[in-house]
């Protein structure tokens, strides 16, 4: 009985410690679903810049959109960081976030900003082709998705098909393209028997490797490895910017916005401007290698081209997310 | 209940027309067929499996079955996503179908281990006995008589292996295998439109109900406890067989994750803190313990009268707290938000909101503990404690409880194995700042960090293997008090 | 005015009524034992008493007080001590025998003052599964006495005992009891139980008490035939009374009752002897402490005796029946 009774105390204290952890409504409240390994030491700096004390949720880009809309008026979330532009552009639609003001709009180029000026890219990662010099020159390389299922290239391309990119990317080509012209494009790169990755750094280590003549990645995955192996110069698979509007240059953001109806409104505007300050754009191109979206600002650690040469095709980047159809068609080509 | 309502808020909120178009989609039938055969096979193997270890660690000789018993349960504290990217490590073919149910069947036998130990250790041995004195050999008493007694135990862990699939989405994802929930998924995640999710959730549910139904009607009676523990049975020739079975079992379960983990923290580069990975015990154990317990709460009356009254009110609460089992966490979570912010904002994103969570999702896993462990306790004794004077909530407390205890604490021990891994509703729900292993986990495998994971995962699973080694503990005690 | 009195209490399940107009009293202190075949409603009279089962009509007084269904089974004051003895087994025999009682009883020393009265000071701290089935019966009685309830019901409370044991116990509860001065309802089918330990037996068939009386009473001037049968072995032969007599296979017998119906004979009232009718031994059965003598007169009617002592015949022999007392006669028409 009275072990039990012990059992029961210690489990009280237990609880009652962990329940002090709360936040009040005097903080900045972030909603972040930007990982925390990737901008954590990043918002712990958002402090100093902001004025007062700053709390930050992390979770999914996409399940905090929905949680967003889900709390609505309630919730005590000031400002929306998020790691795509669809869920910056389904929680904006839904009238969620606020207009930001014109002075942190023109820190960034007017095709990274919502078209009501209700989110701000903050950084940017594009498609690439990632090459392997020693097989294949850069000009022999496909200029359009075209070019990418000639018949040559059969068995000769890497793709990672459960990569939320690689999807992204598909979709655009339905966006950009049309139903029927992504439909025939996706049976046709099958029929060019393309290699299955389980994401995009095994394709760039199979590349590397010299086990693969190309393959469709994200940029920064190149970077990330160059750094562990102590420079650029060291990487044996080089980089392939198709540019020319093509959807393999298709550009995806990250971006954030400001919670409509917050009481934190001149906190919140702060911290959008922190993230697009050289400081924070430093910290993308620096530590994900990402594309700073304020053209002004370049890394310290990577040979990244600005933002705005990058020729990405023309696409209301939170469309870019009508994922069902285009899963579908993956699966109607046996790509899934 | 409080998802059911949710999700017929958001299913009607345009018209019973969208609620039709996305039904009547071809996809739809597609997925749900999909889920099911998943969760038809899955379940099948998991009942297989998991009587053959609970018996051979209950009722045979094989050697170190205590240690074994413990070992076979922690499965359980592995996240079926972190079974699924490790398994991928390991055999990187692994995929689609074969691929989802390898992982989900991996992670989820000790569902139906769990309550068939229970079952194994109260059913009455005389029965047994009788049937070999009746001249049955002893493999053929274990068909014709073993399984039967186990039956109820057996399919009430089968329900909760056939839920958990079809609410799934980690494994499925993973191996690519395009389930229910994956629908679900694209529909918050990509398409950012709640309407078609919480139709499909509502589909899921039907299927959830479909399937409680089926259970009970499979269920049958549940045998009275024996008064001696029943006999250990020799398994001669088979031992090393069955052994080194058991063994394998073990490695593929747990090994692979085990290795994998191990391999990353060598191999890794990225780095962790030891004070960060004990702060994150500390809430982990905390929250989950508390939502372990405020389920049992939740769970006690709902399974007594589950268990003792046949009435159309006590099927209607336990038929409503399975169907919300068979939900992915994510539908779970936002229904609270939804609840929470409106209804109970001082309370929103605090522990105790987290807290009533986790009893939300993981109240089956209790009521369905606590139902068998009453079904198994003899009515006549509240009767007495009743004419004792004591009312019907002191009577429950003071005899059915104790006399339900291993079902109850087996119960409560799956329930906090659940809080601990549980992912999404603790993203949405926990206090902002607060940090589990299973969210931390989460942070670090999302961006490839594989080595800094690996701790997370590793501690999780010692916090895992705690309740397991309880729970067997308290049993074989039990055990020997009931022993003449 | 206290005890227990049952008036026109009717009971069932559905609109199967099971309980038909039952009516008895039990004085304080008295001993009742409702006796009755599987199915007459025993069991449910006892979870009606106790509270567990509705009342469709008529009263329940338990000393003064009127117990309606809404009465529940912990505010009734009865005590039940179900078959088999039912003690918890995550408690021992004192958390067991203290269960109903107050934290102040307990240490008040009422929990070995019951020990004690059934006989089983020290086994205070034994688990139910280290007892014997008769100790679990006394630990059971003694649970249910602690409270000082008004009345103590007991369901067959000694139908899992072997037969030694059962004669035993049977006394040791009655002394129990009655030192407790308790008010006792026992129900059981065994006709030898009820009569062997009740001050007063209620014969409970179909629904409703077929006769209420001492022991005694009941079996030697049984309501109706079908009690008669029911508590105790009996042999009957049709026959006409007339003027205070019946002839039967065993000769003019004398009787009271007219007209034609049933002549019943007990088995203990068949004497083996030099006079009567001649008859032949087919079998003997020995019991132990008596003996049954089963006999075949000249006509084939079959017959047995009880026979006390020593058993004066072996099978074949030739013997003389001579009957004592008067026959029961019961009248086929009313």
């Amino acid at each position: 009985m009275r072990r039990r009774a012990l059992t029961v105390t210690m489990a009280v204290a237990l609880l009652a410690s962990t329940v002090t952890a709360c936040s009040s409504a005097n903080d900045l409240i972030i909603y972040s679903g930007r990982n925390e390994q990737l901008v954590g030491s990043l918002l712990d700096q958002l402090e100093d810049a902001v004025g007062i004390d700053v709390e930050v949720r992390y979770g999914g880009s996409g399940e905090m959109a929905a949680q967003l809309l889900e709390e609505g008026q309630g919730t005590e979330a000031d400002v929306f960081f998020s790691q795509d532009a669809g869920a910056l552009g389904a929680v904006g639609e839904q009238g969620r976030l606020a207009e930001l003001p014109a002075d942190v709009l023109s820190m960034v180029p007017s095709s990274y900003q919502a078209r009501d000026k209700r989110w701000v890219a903050t950084s940017a990662r594009a498609r690439v082709i990632a090459y392997d010099p020693r097989v294949v020159q850069e000009s022999e390389l496909p200029k359009t998705i075209e070019e990418v299922v000639d018949p040559k290239w059969k068995g000769k391309i890497g793709y990672a098909p459960t990569n939320g990119s690689w999807q992204a990317f598909v979709t655009s080509v339905r966006v950009l393209k049309g139903e029927d012209f992504a439909k025939e494009w996706l049976k046709k790169f099958a029929a060019n028997e393309p290699k299955r990755y389980d994401n995009n750094i095994s394709i760039l280590k199979a590349v590397d490797e010299g086990q693969l003549p190309f393959g469709l990645i994200n940029h920064y995955y190149w970077y990330a490895s160059a750094a562990e192996k102590g420079g650029e110069a060291n990487m044996k698979a080089k980089l392939h910017r198709v540019g020319g509007g093509d959807p393999l240059a298709l550009v995806n953001v990250a971006g954030v916005g400001i919670i409509q109806g917050t009481n934190q409104s001149e906190a919140a505007q702060k911290a959008v401007r922190f993230l697009l300050s050289e400081q924070a754009q430093r910290h993308f191109a620096d530590q994900t290698a990402e594309y700073p979206a304020n053209p002004g600002v370049k890394s310290s650690k990577h040979q990244l081209p600005p933002i705005t040469d990058l020729q990405a095709p023309d696409i209301d980047l939170s469309k870019l997310s009508s994922l069902q159809e285009t899963v579908k068609l993956l699966q109607e080509a046996g790509l899934s | 209940m409080l998802p059911l309502a949710y999700l017929a808020v958001r299913s009607f909120e345009r018209g019973g027309g969208v609620v039709w178009d996305v039904l009547a989609r071809t996809r739809t039938a597609e997925l749900a067929l999909r889920s099911l055969s998943l969760a038809v096979t899955v379940t099948a193997a998991c009942l297989v499996l998991g009587v053959l270890s609970a018996w051979l660690v209950v009722r045979s000789d094989l050697p170190g079955r205590r240690v074994l018993g413990v070992l076979l349960v922690l499965p359980l504290a592995v996240p079926s996503y972190v079974a699924g990217f490790t398994w991928i490590s390991v055999v990187p073919d692994l995929s689609g179908f074969a691929g989802a149910f390898v992982v989900l069947t991996l992670v989820s036998y000790p569902y139906v281990l769990l309550p068939v130990s229970a079952a194994l250790r109260t059913a009455d041995p005389a029965v047994e006995e009788v049937a070999r004195s009746l001249g049955r050999t002893s493999r053929q008493v274990f068909f014709s008589v073993t399984l039967r007694q186990i039956r109820p135990a057996a399919l009430a862990g089968g329900l909760l292996v056939a839920l958990y699939v079809l609410s799934d989405f980690g494994a499925v994802s993973l191996m690519r295998y395009e389930a229910f929930t994956l629908g679900i998924y694209t529909s918050y995640r990509a398409t950012f439109d709640r309407t078609p999710a919480a139709i499909l959730g509502l589909v899921l549910v039907l299927l959830a109900i479909a399937l409680t139904l089926g259970e009970r009607r499979a269920r049958g009676l549940v045998a009275h406890r024996g008064r001696r523990r029943p006999l250990t049975v020799p398994l001669g020739r088979a031992r090393v067989p069955a052994f080194s079975g058991t063994l394998v079992l073990i490695v593929l379960t747990l090994g692979v994750p085990v290795i994998s983990l191990v391999w990353w923290l060598i191999a890794g580069t990225s780095t962790f803190s030891v004070t960060d990975v004990l702060a994150t015990t500390g809430n982990t154990v905390a929250v989950s313990a508390f939502g372990a317990l405020l389920t049992l709460a939740l769970a006690l009356p709902v399974g007594i009268l589950a268990a003792r009254y046949q009435g159309r009110l006590a099927r209607g609460v336990e038929l409503a707290s399975f169907a919300g089992h068979a939900l992915p966490g994510i539908t779970v979570g936002l229904a609270l938000v939804f609840f929470g912010i409106r209804f109970a904002p001082a309370l929103y994103q605090t522990t105790p909101m987290l807290a009533f969570a986790y009893a939300v999702l993981f109240l089956p896993l209790a009521v369905g503990a606590v139902r068998t462990g009453v079904a198994h306790a003899p009515p006549v004794l509240e009767d007495v404690s009743r004419s004792l004077g004591r009312g019907r909530w002191e009577t429950g407390l003071r005899v059915t409880v104790p006399l339900a205890a291993p079902g109850i604490l087996a119960g409560t021990a799956l329930v906090f194995l659940t809080c601990a891994k549980e992912l999404p509703a603790t993203l949405m729900l926990r206090p902002t700042g607060m940090d589990t292993l299973a969210t931390e986990l989460w942070t670090r495998t999302e961006v490839a960090a594989y080595a800094a994971a690996a701790p997370y995962a590793a501690v999780l699973l010692v916090v895992a293997a705690i309740p397991a080694v309880v729970l067997d503990r308290f049993l074989s005690q039990t055990d020997a008090g009931g022993e003449r | 005015m206290s005890g227990l009195t049952v008036k026109r209490l009717v009971a069932g399940y559905g609109g199967e009524p099971v309980l038909r107009e039952v009516d008895f009293e039990v004085p304080e202190g008295g001993l009742l034992a409702v006796l009755g075949p599987s199915g007459c409603g025993k069991t449910t009279l006892l979870r009606v008493l106790a509270g567990f089962h509705p009342v469709a009509s008529g009263e329940v007084w338990l000393g003064g007080r009127l117990l309606t269904s809404e009465v529940p089974p912990e505010k009734r004051g009865i005590g039940i001590v179900p078959q088999e003895g039912a003690l918890f087994p995550h408690l021992s025999v004192a958390g067991n025998v203290g269960f109903g009682l107050s934290r102040e009883e307990r240490r008040g020393g009422r929990v070995e003052e019951l020990l004690d009265l059934v006989g089983l000071s020290g086994f205070g701290a034994r688990m139910p599964g280290q007892l014997s089935g008769g100790q679990a019966q006394r630990v059971a009685l003694a649970r249910a006495l602690a409270p000082r309830p008004g009345v103590v019901l007991l369901d067959e409370p000694f139908s899992a005992l072997d037969a030694g044991l059962r004669e035993e116990l049977r006394a040791d509860v009655r002394a129990t009891l009655r030192a407790a001065g308790a008010t006792a309802l026992l129900v059981t089918h065994d006709q030898e139980e009820a009569l062997g330990i009740a001050d007063l037996v209620a014969v409970l068939r179909d629904g409703v008490v077929a006769q209420l009386a001492r022991p005694q009473t009941v079996y030697t001037s049984p309501a109706d035939l079908g009690v008669a049968l029911f508590v105790g072995e009996a042999m009957t032969f049709p026959g006409v009374a007339r003027g205070g007599s019946v002839e039967t296979p065993l000769g003019v017998l004398p009787t009271s009752g007219e007209g034609f119906g049933t002549v019943l004979l007990r088995p203990e009232q068949l004497v083996l002897g030099a006079h009567g009718v001649p008859s032949t031994v087919d079998d003997v059965l020995f019991h132990g402490h008596d003996a049954t003598v089963l006999l075949r007169l000249p006509d084939g009617t079959s017959v047995r005796s009880r026979v006390q002592g020593k058993i004066p015949v072996r099978a074949g022999d030739s013997v003389s029946l001579s009957v004592r007392g008067s026959a029961l006669f019961f009248g086929s028409t009313p």
